[in-house]
């Protein structure tokens, strides 16, 4: 392999994901400090930063959740350095109460807050559009298309919130971030000092507050010239129908269009709040239809229609206020094909069906501990008769936990959320409740509600499931990482809050967690199992090829009773004709199926090479 | 002007064939797109890499509109034929990867509903695995592939360019073993096929 890509002089091209890209922009943009909390589809971006920031001369760090990583970030701007803070889309619900103030105290260094969201929810919650907090919180945001853009928009949003002292939202969502194309490189801006003045508005008590409100309303009023309009917008085609589109909608217009054969004009916005909204206002004049076509919600429309109502300017307009463009779910060349050759009047054909085939769901990885703790979580409440237990759980690889054959997931809204409805489950029901939190989110939300819990006296059992990382983004350190960090130990964060019922289990170990787990249900009140094993990923990472073992079934001692694949379900287990088998490439060899808990006849084997 | 669905499985290193292809249309000063989609299970989740190659915006191929789809694993490649266009091919290493909910449920892989559509397609089988296992060293299948879909002439790409994509890849000891797998690859469809494509 040669020399990192990101580092490349100017001028070179390289192949870059979309996140690969912007963490180059916060290096060519002489940025002196990046924070983030991990979220997929914005993750790689710590993880390049993890990897190059010394090279980079940046500080960087994994803050324990988004709020923290906002409020660093926003300090060394105020301190006159350039600073990034990045995040998924969710991750800025847990920064909104900072985020809010931002707009207040304003900008020294420039301040980048960047948001990845994920239309079509492919690993979220929500598809929450970030533009519309932006807004809300009084930020400017700026929407890039490519990877290109993602570099050089993170690099023009750095000079513009120098410029106007305003801090600036950039939104991507996953299919710019998780793209890869060529990205030419840029030259180096230089890095700014700290130099940090006090000022009233960074102490936003009422008085102050008061005060910042005009401040805000001026800065926004800089942006509104001609000079940032022509650094992020472009229009271009001529038509009587004009298209107002921004972000990856714009990817799939000059394709669809295309193929439906039929023109537009096409004002593509790369600055969306606030927007040049004269210049906005020219092109509608001379158009008949506009159709506005975004990713999310009408974040655009809503801004552009309000002021043509103000100014009684009336057109055939289409967009999501219609319903002629979806809502819901990310756009492609298909949709934008489908809703315009409505617009147009056109007919098309349909496209081939998919195929009616057998589902592949995500699973959880062979040799992952959190198979092993589910199992053992099942098997304890089936012993102890608990035969409805409600299972509130949370965010991480572990919430697969929820599909067959475990089922355990009755509640899972937000990072943290498993603890705080345990209590609400624990004020009203009668059933056991058992609920389950990965390391990683324990740290990020769960500690304030575990203390809400034990000072409210509710009476559940939390199974904090510690693999040392964070595994669902890739693998990023947790605050229990060591060296170069401090270590947090979480059994002493839960010793510390005063819950006397703690008990610990190796999961891989499945009788002794099976005792521990009954006994820890026995308890009468709060009570936590910490059930630790390093994520089979990360142990893979470091074990040479020559110690690799695998496990096989001996055909002759199975008696098919099924045990393995119904209530275990190894993903290395499948089924030929009845026979069950080891698929060799995919076993971990964790041995965990080797138990007698999970094959009574001993039939599961270690392969001798 | 070229599209092409990569379907697998988490775990395959289907991201990474991609990738070679990518990077060798980069190095031809070529415009490409590449877009991944895998789910929440970091292996064993179902994974398509789009690669286009040509003036394009949307990373993302429209229904229909596949040159090729290249599949690590049976079900995957059926799962992606919406994508393919017609008289598209299909590039097919055979791999049986069983989902978890057909294992719980004591099923068989489904052969038969997988021949039944692979059967409406041009489909050649690639012995990725086989030759890989003769070079001895199983990893290098992937590069296999990377071999077999240049001979079919689709990609409009340099083998120097997809040698030096395949040594920007990878580590600079499993090199030599790679670009005999690429070799390998190269050779492994039948002339007639590759070239009437
Ligand atoms: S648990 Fe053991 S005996 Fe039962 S089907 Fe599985 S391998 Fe065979
Ligand atoms: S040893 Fe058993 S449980 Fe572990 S990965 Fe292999 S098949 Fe799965």
């Amino acid at each position: 392999m040669q020399l990192d890509p990101l580092l490349g002089p100017e001028g070179q091209t390289e192949f870059l994901l979309g996140n690969e890209a912007v963490a180059r922009g916060v290096y060519e943009a002489g940025v002196s400090v990046a924070t983030t909390y991990p979220g997929t589809p914005s993750s790689e971006i710590g993880d390049i930063l993890y990897r190059l920031s010394d090279r980079m001369g940046i500080k960087f760090e994994f803050a324990t959740n988004e709020k923290v990583a906002l409020e660093i970030a926003a300090v060394a701007s105020l301190g006159g350095l350039r600073s990034f803070v990045f995040m998924k889309h969710v991750g800025l619900n847990v920064a909104m109460d900072s985020f809010m103030s931002l707009s207040g105290a304003g900008a020294k260094g420039g301040m980048v807050v960047f948001s990845a969201d994920d239309p079509s929810m492919h690993s979220s919650q929500n598809e929450q559009d970030n533009r519309f907090l932006g807004k809300f919180a009084k930020i400017i945001v700026i929407e890039p298309s490519s990877p290109q853009e993602l570099k050089d928009f993170v690099v023009s949003a750095f000079d513009l919130s120098e410029e106007v002292g305003h801090p600036v939202l950039i939104r991507s969502v996953t299919r710019i971030s998780h793209i890869r194309a060529p990205v030419k490189l840029g030259n180096l801006r230089e890095k700014r000092e700290w130099d940090y003045r006090k000022d009233t508005s960074y102490v936003l008590l009422p008085e102050n507050a008061y005060k910042a409100q005009t401040s805000i309303v001026n800065r926004l009023d800089k942006v509104n010239s001609s000079k940032f309009r022509d650094r992020f917008n472009i229009a271009y085609g001529s038509s009587s129908t004009l298209i107002i589109t921004s972000g990856a909608a714009y990817n799939y217009i000059d394709e669809a269009l295309q193929m439906l054969n039929v023109r537009a004009r096409i004002l593509k916005i790369g600055l969306s709040f606030p927007l040049d909204m004269e210049g906005v206002i020219q092109e509608i004049e001379r158009a008949d239809t506009v159709v506005f076509i975004e990713e999310g919600g009408p974040f655009l429309e809503e801004q552009i229609l309000s002021t043509c109502a103000l100014r009684s300017i009336n057109r055939k307009f289409h967009g999501k206020l219609n319903g002629a463009v979806p809502t819901s779910y990310e756009m492609d060349v298909d949709r934008v094909v489908g809703f315009l050759s409505k617009i147009y009047g056109i007919q098309i054909q349909t496209k081939n069906p998919v195929p009616n085939i057998p589902v592949r769901e995500p699973v959880l990885c062979p040799g992952c501990p959190h198979r092993a703790t589910y199992y053992v979580a099942t098997l304890a409440m089936k012993q102890k008769g608990i035969k409805h237990p409600i299972a509130p759980t949370d965010i991480g690889c572990y919430t697969l936990g929820y599909y067959e054959p475990y089922g355990l997931g009755d509640f899972c809204f937000s990072m943290g959320s498993s603890v705080g409805s345990s209590s609400g489950f624990a004020m009203n029901s009668k059933e056991k409740i058992v609920s389950f939190i990965g390391d990683s989110t324990f740290f990020h939300a769960g500690i304030p509600a575990l203390v809400n819990a034990y000072h409210n006296n509710h009476n559940f059992l939390l199974v904090i499931m510690d693999n040392s990382v964070t595994a669902m983004t890739g693998g990023q350190p947790t605050p229990e990482s060591s060296p170069p960090f401090k270590r947090v130990d979480i059994e002493s964060v839960v010793r510390g809050i005063g819950i006397r019922n703690i008990f610990s289990m190796d999961p891989y170990d499945l009788k002794n967690s099976l005792e521990t787990f009954k006994k820890a249900l026995s308890t009468d009140e709060l009570a936590v199992i910490i059930s630790k094993r390093e994520c089979a990923l990360e142990v893979d990472k470091k074990k040479p090829l020559s110690e690799l073992t695998i496990f096989q079934i001996d055909q002759d001692k199975c008696n098919q009773c099924y045990n393995c694949i119904r209530n275990f379900a190894c993903a290395a287990f499948y089924v030929e004709d009845g026979k069950v088998k080891i698929d060799p490439e995919l076993c971990d060899g964790c041995s965990v199926c080797s138990e007698p808990l999970v094959c009574p006849f001993n039939a599961i084997e270690e392969v001798k090479t | 002007m070229v599209s092409i669905v990569f379907a697998g499985v988490g775990g395959q290193g289907v991201i990474t064939v991609a990738m070679i292809i990518g990077r060798a249309a980069v190095l031809e000063g070529k415009n490409v797109l590449m877009t991944e989609l895998h789910g929440m299970a970091q292996r064993g989740g179902k994974i398509s890499v789009e690669v286009r190659i040509g003036d394009y915006k949307s990373a993302i191929i429209p229904g229909g509109t596949a040159d090729a789809i290249v599949a690590f694993e049976e079900l995957e490649a059926v799962r992606n034929v919406a994508k393919l266009k017609e008289g598209g091919i299909i590039l097919l290493s055979r791999r049986k990867i069983h989902p978890v909910s057909m294992t719980m449920k004591n099923q068989n892989y489904p052969d038969e509903l997988i021949q039944n559509e692979l059967n409406k397609y041009t489909m050649m089988n690639v012995e990725a695995d086989q030759v890989a296992l003769e070079l001895g060293y199983k990893r290098v299948a992937n590069t296999v592939m990377v071999g077999a879909v240049y001979s079919t002439g689709l990609l409009g790409l340099r083998e120097e360019s997809l040698i030096t994509a395949i040594k920007e890849s990878l580590p600079e000891k499993v090199w030599k073993v790679n670009l005999l797998a690429f070799e390998h690859g190269k050779r492994l469809l039948p002339v007639e096929a590759a070239s009437s494509l």
